[in-house]
């Protein structure tokens, strides 16, 4: 139960799974597989087995061919619930949601995207800043080696090879 | 289904005119008007302007796109284009278009939701009895 809350877990920075640069972590259920329990998938899922259980995603949740799932759904982005598919019985929260002509689908909807969306880690800017005027005096060069920090400090979250050259550095 | 009530309240202009469609009645409602109240109908509706209330018809019900419902809706194959607020029965199916806004409770024998359309409230799928009617 606690582990589901997209509010008890931020996604973690770093991307999971294939370290393909940008692309979004991707986990397939296929039609023989089945999952009883919980799942929670930083990227998409895709379900075409049968899942008895709860299900989170970061990015889009589809169930798919012949798929079954009875439980929670919480999806982040798009919930895609096909002809030949079936959802039953659980708390579905979604930012977008697409039911085609044919599937089964049972529960309660909630969408709206600001109640679902995961928060972001409350890392402000980190401040070696206000130290760094301290010990340098001229001013200039303090300007020039504070703002590349700032443009390293972004690509550090999502990218996993900045981050290391940067520790090389230091 | 025969008709057993019809109230219908225009505060603007309610055009009932007898539009007939595949042989059927249709009750067709401009962007401008309104429907205040309870409407039970043998043939079908075409909801536009503001709608509050109660409808139930034996044919099929569409809202336009602009169209403002704030009503229980009940009807064969109901198709939602705009903002409902209020429980739905579709005997057969419900689709909600693109740019669909629901809340309410849902219940229906097919459902069909298109991206883009927002629904909140709780979706009942099967043969739809006639519940709806007794309440």
């Amino acid at each position: 139960m606690s582990t589901k809350r997209p509010g008890s877990r931020p996604p973690t920075p770093i991307p999971a799974g294939n370290g393909s640069n940008g692309q979004r972590n991707s986990v397939v259920l296929g039609p023989r597989d089945r999952l009883v329990g919980q799942l929670y998938i930083e990227g998409n899922l895709r379900v075409s087995g049968t899942v008895d259980g709860e299900l989170e995603a970061t990015g889009d949740i589809e169930i798919a061919g012949g798929g079954k799932v009875s439980g929670a759904v919480t999806a982040y982005e798009r919930l895609v619930v096909g002809s030949q598919a079936s959802l039953i019985g659980g708390n579905v929260r979604v930012a977008r949601l697409t039911v085609e002509d044919g599937a089964t689908f049972t529960g309660k909807v909630t969408m709206g995207k600001p109640a679902i969306e995961p928060p972001k880690p409350p890392e402000p800017e980190r401040q070696p800043l206000p130290a760094a005027v301290v010990v340098a005096e001229p001013v200039k060069p303090i300007e020039q080696k504070v703002a590349p920090v700032q443009r390293k400090v972004a690509p550090i979250r999502q990218k996993v090879a900045p981050v290391q050259q940067k520790g090389k550095r230091r | 289904m025969d008709v057993q009530e019809a109230v219908a309240e225009g505060t603007a202009s309610v055009e009932n005119g007898e539009v007939k469609r595949d042989g059927r009645k249709q009750f067709s409602m401009g962007a401008g008007d309104i429907l205040e109240g309870k409407l039970i109908y043998d043939g079908s509706l075409h909801a536009d302007g503001r709608v509050e209330g109660e409808v139930r018809v034996s044919g099929n019900i569409d809202v336009a796109s602009g169209a403002n419902v704030k009503a229980l809706l009940e009807g064969a194959n109901v198709t939602l284009k705009g903002t409902v607020e209020g429980q739905v029965t579709a005997h057969d199916k419900l689709t909600l278009g693109k740019n669909a806004r629901l809340s309410g409770d849902i219940v229906v024998r097919r459902l069909q939701i298109d991206d883009g359309a927002t629904l909140n409230g709780h979706v009942r799928m099967g043969d739809v009895e006639h519940q709806a009617s007794g309440q």
